[in-house]
């Protein structure tokens, strides 16, 4: 029998500026000052290694999918369809034909939207959601009520930020059919009380949706323990290229919803009198994908996993209090979002000061913000503010940085305020 | 400080002490602009005597680039015609543009050229053009949201 070792190997510590040398695009210069980019809830940069991969792509094997029988095309399907099996693992999911590859979450969310909700939905139903919704997960519904006389309830939230997740389980009435809630909201950071929600869904019938566009670079994700029903995640947030996401959904659920595009790649056989379609997940993948973006999405996921989610997510937590605190130390400065369990995402905005002011200014600093209503206008009517200022920090951002930020805010403030 | 060519001393002096800020107690024209994704309300207020602007006030609720262009068009559009406006404005979105890089007619308006490299904050400076247009026009509202 093996000797088991009486102390555990001290876990090595987390050196964001090992990790920045990766990004070349974090390198650069703005306005002649090195970049700071605090806007990584709109889109991550991209590792060298996501770069390299699709440039590979289109050097060395480039080829449409699921067809040729080439050479080129068998190394095209092989290294697509392990993105795949990638994002399987990724999300803990069963099965890897659980895995549709689309766009983004927006089209994950319209997928599910016209072709579960729709079919089902009809007058005097109803869809929860939540205050902090993205368009993309409030839109796609309205059209879907418009179209089935369906009505869309909304969960409330605390001015803190946080899910009022009592409300939001008290309102799955009878009448509810479909519940969609986002994962980490992208405007507050705050990670949704999700298994849960699914829990309550469950007992009462009612499919769960979640949209982890903005967990799935923070937060580690096992779909399969959260309980959940749907789930949807975007590429470009996740160090990938745009273009690219997924949808997960149980395969129960796939099977019994019709095709949403109809086109190549989703059929099995094809006459003027009747066309047969193919086995989820290809039913939902009409048309050449992204095959690049793909291909890109599966280096980005290696790169994270290479790092491993549970140190980002650890060292991502120290970096929110160190911003939080020293960002509170600017007067006249609201925080929005401050919910104890939340993601490293900072809206804020000064006395006196437009959000796009301080966004332009900040940005001849050097500094990446987004300052605006981050496509959540019902969000920011809650908080009764037209745009915010939002810093969104990811693992290559550094102690120095938030420094530097916050200092340039204080030249801000001495010119605007 | 900042090296800003946008935020020029002329800008932030004119956000900080905006000219003509306020109602009129008897207008001719009045229009209500609004950016409702940035949140930016602007009312033009005129007194048009003779079919020329013989008074501009301005209020409202904006950022500095805004609030600064109306500033600088409350005192540019004195003693001019719809006409003149309207060639004024055609100058100032050239400006912003990037396709001149000044004109003596937009005196202290000038300052805004630096737009040029900021696309998407030029609708900010043309909100205060396009509602003094709205209000001589007799239109009540006006928008610079959702043109390029």
């Amino acid at each position: 029998m093996n000797a088991v070792p009486s102390v555990r190997p001290k876990p090595e510590a987390f050196d964001p500026l090992r990790y920045r040398a990766d990004f070349p695009l974090l390198a650069r210069r703005v306005h002649d000052k090195p970049l700071i980019y605090f806007d990584n809830a709109n889109t991550a940069q991209k590792p060298q290694a996501v770069i390299d991969a699709v440039d590979r792509y289109y050097r060395e094997f480039n080829a449409n999918v699921s067809r040729a029988v080439h050479t080129l095309g068998e190394e095209a399907t092989s290294a697509y369809e392990a993105t795949r099996d990638k994002l399987a693992r990724f999300i803990n999911a069963p099965s890897r034909d659980e895995i549709v590859l689309t766009s983004g979450t927006t089209q994950a969310i319209n997928t599910i939207a016209y072709s579960f909700a729709m079919p089902r939905l009809k007058a005097g139903d109803e869809i929860l959601v939540t205050t902090m919704e993205h368009h993309a997960n409030i839109v796609p519904w309205q059209l879907v009520c418009e179209r089935t006389g369906a009505r869309l309830k909304v969960a409330p939230i605390t001015p803190a930020g946080e899910l009022i997740a009592s409300r939001f389980i008290e309102m799955l009435t009878p009448s509810v059919k479909l519940a969609a809630v986002v994962h980490v909201s992208n405007v507050l950071g705050t990670v949704n009380p999700v298994r849960d929600l699914a829990k309550a869904c469950r007992a009462r019938g009612i499919p769960l949706l979640v949209d982890g566009s903005q967990a799935a670079p923070h937060v580690p994700i096992d779909v399969q323990a959260l309980g959940c029903d749907f789930y949807t995640l975007t590429g470009h947030k996740l160090f990938g290229p745009t273009g690219t996401g997924m949808l997960w959904a149980r395969k129960e659920l796939l099977e019994s919803m019709p095709p949403f595009f109809g086109g190549g790649e989703m059929i099995k056989t094809v006459s003027f009198d009747k066309t047969t379609f193919a086995d989820p997940p290809h039913k939902f993948e009409a048309g050449t994908p992204n095959i690049a973006g793909f291909i890109g999405l599966g280096a980005a996921l290696d790169y994270v996993e290479a790092i491993g989610r549970d140190r980002i997510a650890a060292y991502e937590r120290d970096l929110l209090v160190y911003a939080t605190t020293t960002l509170k130390s600017v007067p006249g400065l609201r925080l929005f979002g401050e919910a104890p369990h939340k993601a490293a995402v900072l809206s804020f905005l000064i006395d006196g000061i437009h959000a796009h002011d301080l966004a332009t200014l900040l940005d001849h600093e050097g500094i990446a913000v987004r300052s605006g209503h981050h496509c959540a206008h019902p969000l920011m009517q809650f908080f009764g503010v037209p745009a915010t200022a939002r810093a969104s920090l990811a693992f290559y951002n550094t102690r120095d940085e938030v420094d530097r930020f916050v200092a340039a805010i204080g030249r801000v403030r001495k010119l605007l305020g | 400080m900042f090296a800003s060519n946008l935020y020029t001393q002329a800008v932030i002096d004119h956000y900080r002490a905006p000219r003509n800020f306020g109602a009129l107690a008897a207008h001719t024209h009045a229009a209500d602009g609004a950016n409702p994704l940035c949140g930016d309300t602007l009312r033009v207020e005129l007194r048009c005597v003779d079919g020329r602007v013989a008074e501009m006030r301005f209020s409202g609720e904006a950022c500095a680039i805004a609030k600064a262009a109306a500033s600088m068009l409350s005192e540019l559009a004195i003693d001019r015609s719809d006409t003149e406006l309207a060639g004024l404005e055609r100058v100032f979105i050239a400006l912003v543009a990037g396709n001149i890089t000044s004109h003596d007619q937009l005196g202290g308006l000038n300052a805004m050229r630096e737009l040029a490299n900021h696309p998407v904050r030029r609708k900010c400076a043309l909100l205060p053009f396009a509602t003094l247009r709205a209000a001589l026009a007799g239109l009540h509202c006006a928008t610079t949201e959702g043109t390029k």
